[in-house]
C-alpha cells in the first residue's frame, strides 16, 4: 500500500567515518499519510543478497540529529519522523557493501492510530556500489 | 439559509507534497487556482512538531491563510493509542493528546476537528469543557468498514446522543455508499499482488445485488461472508483484497437519517474520476441531493485516494483527479442549489 513510498531510489550508499568505513545507509519515507513519534515505527528490516542483517546492527534516524537503535525507539515518544521528512536507516557492518552490484530489500512498517494491523511496505532493490 | 459549499482535503495531495513538488504555498495557491470555498487539514501530514508545532510553523501558517484567504473547514487529528508497543495509553493520557489537539486546532483557526475512527467514547465527557472553551466541534468519521454497526463508532454516536452538545457530531465518508469496488483498487491488486479473476467476480456480484462484504461478513471479517472462501485461489493476495474491499460499503443513505442534525462536515471520497466527469464507485448527485433535502450547512470535502492506488512507475494525476471532481461537485451543487 505504500510501497511508493519505501527506499527512496540511488539512496544507498557505503558511509564512512574517520577514515573508515563502517557500514551502508539508504534512504525512506514513511508508511503512512501522517508523521508519528518513532515509538511507532513497528519494525525495520534489511535483507542484503538474501541474508537479513540482524536487529541489533541497525541504526536509524529521522532528521541526522540523534540516531537509535531498534529496542531504543521503542520508548521514543518525543521525536517524530515527520511525512515529508527522507529519514535514514543504516546498517553497521565493518567495510560496508563491496564493489559490485547487490540486491538489498527493505522494510518498514508503521503502526496506526485505528487501523487493527500495522503498515508495511517491502522494496527490494538492485544496488551498485 | 443553509448552503453546502465546496471542500478539498489537502490529504488529495499528499504525493506531491512527500515529493516535494508542491510545499504547503503551493497546495494553498492550488487551491485558490480552483475556487474552493474550504479546505481540511491533517497537520501532522503537512507541519511539523504537531500537536505542539513551533512558533515559525504558526507563524507560516497564519501567512498562507491570510494570503490565499480560504476557509478552514476540519481539522483531521488522530489519537495514538498505540504510541508504544507494550502498551495501550491509559485514559488520563487520551484525554490530555485531546486537548492539546484542540488548542492547537483553535490556534490554526479550525472550528472543527475530524476525530479519527475508533476514537473511544468515554475521552468525550472530559474533553468537552475544552472543546467549548476554545469553540472547537468534535466529531467522530463514519468510515466504511468502521462506522455503523461497529461496536466501538456505536458507543461514540450513543455518548454523542447522551452528552447532547453543539461541540460533538459527525464527519460521514462517502465511503460507506460505494455501488461498486474501486476500479483502481482491483487493478492494482490484481496487477501488484496477483489477485484472482475468481474472487474479484465473487465481489462485484455481491456489489452488484446491492450487498457489500462488510454486511455479508455481518461486520466482522471476511472469512464471515458466506461462500467467499470457495471462491479464494491465491489465498494470500486474494484474501488482502477481499479483506480491503471490507471498508468500502454499499448502504442506503437512510443510514445516516438519524444523525442527519449531527453531521458537521463530510468526506466526499475519490477513488476515480470517469471520462464521463463522474465518480467511479460513488454517486454524488444522490448524496447531494439527500443532504440539501435535510437543510445541511457545510462543507463536502474532496479526499482523493485513488493515489495510493496508482500502479508503480505511473505518474500519480492528483491535481487532475481533485479538479475533475470539484468541477462535478461545483455542477451538481448548482443544479440542486441553483
Amino acid at each position: 500500500m505504500f510501497e511508493n513510498n519505501v527506499f527512496v531510489e540511488g539512496s544507498c550508499r557505503n558511509v564512512e567515518e574517520d577514515g573508515k568505513i563502517i557500514g551502508y545507509e539508504m534512504e525512506t519515507y514513511i508508511t503512512y499519510y501522517r508523521g508519528i513519534p518513532l515509538s511507532m515505527v513497528n519494525h525495520i528490516k534489511v535483507e542484503t543478497d538474501g541474508v537479513e542483517v540482524p536487529r541489533e546492527n541497525i541504526r536509524f534516524t529521522p532528521d541526522h540529529i540523534d540516531w537509535f537503535t531498534l529496542d531504543e525507539m521503542e520508548t521514543v515518544a518525543g521525536i517524530k519522523w515527520e511525512y515529508d521528512q527522507k529519514a535514514t536507516v543504516r546498517v553497521l557492518q565493518e567495510g560496508g557493501l563491496p564493489k559490485g552490484v547487490h540486491k538489498v530489500r527493505l522494510t518498514v512498517c508503521t503502526r496506526t492510530a485505528y487501523i487493527p494491523f500495522p503498515l508495511e511496505g517491502v522494496v527490494t532493490r538492485e544496488v551498485t556500489i | 439559509m443553509s448552503r453546502i459549499k465546496t471542500c478539498v482535503s489537502l490529504y488529495s495531495l499528499q504525493c506531491e507534497f512527500m515529493a516535494g513538488t508542491m510545499k504547503l504555498e503551493d497546495v494553498f495557491r492550488y487551491m485558490k487556482e480552483l475556487e474552493v470555498e474550504g479546505i481540511e487539514l491533517l497537520p501532522d501530514q503537512m507541519l511539523h512538531g504537531t500537536p505542539e508545532p513551533s512558533e515559525e510553523t504558526y507563524a507560516e501558517w497564519d501567512r498562507l491563510v491570510e494570503k490565499y484567504g480560504l476557509d478552514l473547514a476540519c481539522d483531521d487529528i488522530f489519537l495514538n493509542t498505540n504510541l508504544y508497543k507494550n502498551r495501550e495509553l491509559t485514559k488520563r493520557e487520551c484525554v490530555d493528546l485531546i486537548k492539546k489537539e484542540i488548542v492547537m486546532a483553535h490556534r490554526l483557526g479550525f472550528k472543527v476537528i475530524r476525530l479519527v475512527s475508533m476514537v473511544p467514547a468515554w475521552v468525550l465527557e472530559p474533553v468537552l469543557p475544552t472543546a467549548e472553551k476554545y469553540g472547537i466541534s468534535l466529531c467522530i468519521e463514519i468510515h466504511g468498514g468502521l462506522g455503523f454497526d461497529v461496536p466501538k463508532t456505536e458507543e461514540f454516536l450513543q455518548e454523542m446522543l447522551r452528552l447532547n452538545s453543539p461541540y460533538i457530531g459527525i464527519v460521514p465518508d462517502a465511503s460507506l455508499f460505494c455501488k461498486r469496488v474501486p476500479r483502481v483498487i482491483t487493478e492494482y491488486y490484481q496487477q501488484v499482488f496477483g489477485t484472482s479473476d475468481e474472487i474479484v467476480r465473487f465481489v462485484d456480484e455481491i456489489f452488484a445485488r446491492g450487498s457489500d462484504l462488510f454486511s455479508e461478513g455481518k461486520g466482522i471479517d471476511i472469512y464471515h461472508v458466506p461462500g467467499l472462501s470457495e471462491h479464494i485461489v491465491n489465498k494470500e493476495a486474494d484474501e488482502a483484497y477481499a479483506g480491503n474491499v471490507f471498508g468500502f460499503e454499499n448502504r442506503d443513505l437512510s443510514c445516516m437519517d438519524p444523525y442527519v442534525k449531527n453531521i458537521q462536515h463530510f468526506h466526499f471520497k475519490l477513488y476515480e474520476m470517469t471520462d464521463e466527469g463522474e465518480e467511479y464507485s460513488i454517486d454524488y448527485r444522490e448524496i447531494l441531493e439527500y443532504l440539501h433535502k435535510h437543510g445541511y450547512d457545510g462543507y463536502v470535502s474532496t479526499e482523493y485516494e485513488g493515489n495510493r492506488w496508482v500502479l508503480p512507475g505511473c505518474e500519480i494525476p492528483e491535481k487532475e483527479q481533485i479538479a475533475k471532481h470539484q468541477k462535478m461537485l461545483k455542477k451538481l451543487l448548482k443544479e440542486i442549489q441553483g
